[in-house]
């Protein structure tokens, strides 16, 4: 049996990959039996999303205007 | 000894392979200046606003990262990825900015060092939760509120260097798993490691400042 730590290490892990048949049998039947990894399991979505999310959250990204000064400086680098 | 007969066929889908590879390589670091600001941008200015905090103060240290970059542009050795020989620019301009505010930065606390694999802040020695899970809300509720994406951002700010740049280059701008590996130069058992302490140490600062 897996204790919480091992699950919660095999429930980021496949966020990333597909994990091997054996180990995401153990992960299952642990997640059956436990509710705080279950809840784990959907922050690890929650995270997911909002990660997801932030990039066009607008604060997260170059301004249009920013990027054009940006730009315009490295123009002039260029070409001075 | 005979000579192994080899279908000529295969040799060319071999040497076809090869030239693919090579040119995806190269095509990569193309050093298309042109295209640093479009390609890596975002990213940079990401990876200096977690530092700085300042949306003017990150704009000003992705031009400047990228201006440093074109004067420099013939040190660039084909070994790492634009993106990380970028990061390395920033980062000493990063260094910079602090030390003209009268805040010493050591190396060291932006290049951090390999994380070793102690989860004792989140679990007892048998492995059990120390503060056990609890459901989130709803995301999409959450999503709406402006002070959630501040809070956000601040819990990032707190991840040590090396996991928010792993976290910001996979989670935030979709990156491979493989891309990442290759460009932080981590094995994939290191590259989840520093993923999973990143979820929980970023679960925890949500829940702390969100929440609770």
């Amino acid at each position: 049996m897996l204790n919480c730590k091992q699950a919660s290490q095999l429930a980021s892990r496949s966020m990333d990959e597909k994990l091997p048949l054996w180990k995401n049998m153990t992960l299952q039947m642990h997640l059956i039996l436990c509710r705080s990894c279950t809840n784990f399991t959907r922050q690890l979505y929650f995270l997911r999303k909002a990660s997801r999310r932030s990039k066009t959250n607008l604060d997260f990204q170059l301004t249009d205007e920013a990027r054009q000064r940006i730009a315009n400086a490295l123009k002039d680098m260029q070409n001075g | 000894m005979e000579p192994r007969y080899v279908h000529p066929g295969r040799l060319r889908r071999a040497a076809a392979t090869f030239f693919d590879k090579y040119h995806m390589i190269a095509g990569n670091n193309d050093l298309n200046i042109q295209t640093w600001l479009e390609e890596h941008g975002d990213y940079l200015f990401n990876y200096g606003l977690l530092r700085v905090k300042n949306t003017h103060v990150a704009e000003d240290l992705v031009q400047e990262t990228l201006l440093a970059a074109i004067s420099a542009k013939n040190t660039f050795s084909h070994q790492s990825t634009i993106r990380t020989w970028l990061i390395g620019i920033l980062k000493h301009k990063l260094i910079d900015h602090f030390r003209r505010h009268g805040r010493e930065v050591a190396v060291g606390d932006l290049i951090d060092q390999d994380e070793e694999d102690n989860l004792d802040n989140f679990f007892r020695a048998n492995g059990r939760w120390i503060e056990k899970p609890e459901a989130f809300p709803n995301p999409e509720s959450v999503f709406q509120q402006k002070e959630f994406w501040k809070i956000f951002q601040e819990c990032l700010s707190g991840l040590k260097p090396k996991q928010a740049e792993v976290f910001l280059a996979k989670e935030i701008h979709g990156m491979s798993n493989e891309d990442v590996c290759k460009d932080f130069a981590l094995s994939p058992t290191n590259a989840w490691v520093i993923m999973h302490r990143a979820r929980l140490s970023l679960i925890k600062c949500l829940k702390i400042n969100w929440i609770d």
